[in-house]
């Protein structure tokens, strides 16, 4: 669709005005109209701009600033400095954010035990406080399925199960959050390398590289990963200071999140929040490569699954079940109630 | 000026609605800065969970050993009474005294089959030495087999500190931490809230917060809807 000013030879004649040849009336008000039509349209397609507040462009810093892991230690330690300025400007709260590499030698892997859970949700909330996760709009990385006993088949979970009172005797619990799975759909789609396997295993992001594309979040089978898709709020006094770079520090919108094993807390030798906070005891973390630790005797004495094994993920998160069902003899066991599975 | 103002041009059969287009965008600038709808984003009310609800602390609380039990300013083991008073009879019913206690452990349903009678201040075990309250786990273990070597393995029961198995910090919760020993069994509790994303197959009033509210109500910060009868609790 063209909008000729200049009329050119097509005219002809000279216009009415007779300054110009080719040079109309009519066609000026066309060029005219449209121009500023289109002038008005970029003008309103770029009103939010208006809206936006003041830190939301980024610094200079900021917007230079390298992969993580083309970063010297030099260049982190700004980057880290930078990140406790911008903390400490929007919360009033002066953090301790700190890198924490992966221990040579280690593999973590997470297990849950079926048996035990009772779906009390304690564990997504210790992550919320834990990992500076936004209350609104709410992010949360554990997700607890409520499964009718003798199914396996995830479609039948339901998650806002709002009970007075749990367990329920005809449902069992599981718990999904990221699985660090050895062979991540997630890496293979990130377009821009944002999010990488460390030597643990743990599966982490660069949130300053994250250009919010959310391909990784379509691509994990296990609805582990959440998008910020509005500036995340945390509320006065409940920040946590304790930050790792790759893991709790608060994040922006538009970039991608999701459970990263409290590496700031587990690469130092604790325990993830999610299994501190847990009443039963259901949830257990270590290494792998350890053959005394927790992780290695439920692999080699326990009935573990993995969740969509066929997906070819190879999760690091296993779930087991104790030998005979526990409590509550009078309600059914698995297999027995409700439908029968697939 | 041979042709007509109003014939269209069959050369550029395109060009009459042209003009059009300007007013149109004009309008949509309109539209879009005065009348268009702000685009929502889900939120929610905020809910705040007391950090008191998530400390990483043990279920209960363990005994001294021997158990001391304090009435006023002094001091008493089970043994001072227990000098006095034999209880040969093992019955639970018609008790005057521990009255608090409820026993809830299935065929165990006598004091006796765990607290000695020749010295209260041990429990039973099989070579009628009796085990220190320290030796809770092989106490229990007499019956629960299956389940303290799970808890030895680390593959029953809960551990803080470390999860490196030579950490000096790390520390497994032993039974009577999580478990009540007169009535193992956990008793049921509510759950935390749930999710407030959007249920599929249900209204969106469904997952509204509590207190009413649209579904897409904004951010009303910590005092918000769902939080201000729990009150700001946090680090």
């Amino acid at each position: 669709m063209t909008i000729r000013i200049w009329e050119g030879k097509s005219a002809g004649a000279p216009g009415p005005c007779g300054a110009e040849p080719g040079f109309t009336r009519r066609g000026f008000l066309r060029g005219a109209t449209g121009a500023v039509g289109g002038m008005a349209a970029l003008a309103a397609a770029l009103s939010p701009l208006r809206d936006l507040p003041d830190d939301a462009f980024p610094s200079l810093e900021e917007f230079l600033q390298k992969h993580y892991k083309e970063m010297t230690p030099a260049e982190l330690a700004d980057a880290m400095e930078r990140v406790r300025a911008e903390v400490e400007g929007r919360y009033g709260v002066v953090p301790t954010v700190r890198d924490y590499p992966p221990i040579e030698g280690v593999r973590f892997a997470f297990a849950l035990n079926l048996s035990r859970c009772i779906g009390c949700r304690k564990c997504v909330h210790a992550c919320v406080e834990e990992n500076n996760l936004s209350r609104s709009p709410e992010v949360q990385y554990i997700r607890v399925l409520e499964m009718p006993r003798g199914t396996m088949d995830l479609a039948r979970g339901d998650h806002h199960y709002d009970r007075a009172e749990v367990p329920d005797g005809g449902h069992y619990y599981l718990p999904v959050q990221c699985h660090q799975c050895a062979n991540p759909p997630c890496v293979k789609v990130c377009p821009v390398g944002a999010t990488w396997q460390e030597s643990d295993g743990i599966v982490v992001i660069d949130y300053d590289w994250c250009i919010g594309c959310r391909y990784c979040e379509a691509a994990c089978p296990y609805w582990a990963r959440r998008f910020n898709f509005a500036e995340p709020t945390i509320p006065d006094g409940g920040l946590n200071p304790d930050m790792g770079y790759l893991s709790n520090r608060p994040r922006r919108r538009g970039v991608v999140e999701k459970c990263h094993f409290c590496l700031h807390r587990t690469r130092r030798g604790e325990m993830p929040a999610c299994l501190e906070v847990c009443p039963v005891g259901a949830r257990k973390f270590g290494d792998v490569l350890d053959p005394q630790s927790e992780v290695s005797q439920i692999l080699r004495t326990k009935r573990v699954l993995v969740l969509k094994e066929e997906v070819g993920t190879l999760p690091r998160f296993f779930y087991y079940f104790d030998e005979r069902y526990p409590r509550d003899a009078g309600s059914p066991g698995p297999g027995e109630g409700g439908e029968a599975g697939p | 000026m041979t042709r007509h103002h109003e014939h269209p041009d069959p050369e550029r059969p395109a060009s009459r609605p042209a003009w059009l287009v300007g007013p149109a965008f004009g309008l949509l600038a309109v539209w879009f800065v005065w009348f268009a709808p702000a685009p929502q984003i889900p939120a929610s009310g905020s809910v705040q969970i007391g950090k008191a609800a998530l400390g990483p602390t043990a279920r209960a609380t363990v005994k001294a050993d021997p158990p001391i039990t304090r009435v006023g300013a002094y001091e008493y083991r089970c043994s001072d009474c227990h000098r006095l008073f034999q209880n040969e009879a093992e019955k639970t019913v018609g008790r005057v005294q521990h009255t608090e206690i409820v026993l809830d452990h299935g065929l165990n349903d006598r004091c006796l089959y765990c607290h000695s009678q020749a010295d209260r201040d041990r429990l039973v075990a099989r070579d009628g030495a009796g085990l220190s309250y320290a030796q809770i786990p092989e106490l229990c273990a007499r019956c629960h087999g299956t389940t303290y070597r799970d808890w030895q393995r680390g593959t029953h029961g809960k551990t803080l500190g470390s999860w490196r198995s030579a950490s000096p910090e790390r520390r497994r919760l032993t039974c009577s931490e999580c478990h009540d020993p007169h009535a193992p069994a956990f008793a049921p509790e509510a759950p935390l809230p749930g999710p407030h994303t959007a249920r599929m197959g249900e209204p969106p009033a469904g997952h509204r917060p509590e207190g009413g509210g649209p579904p897409s109500a904004p951010f009303v910060g910590a005092g918000g809807a769902r939080g201000s009868g729990e009150g700001g609790a946090g680090r």
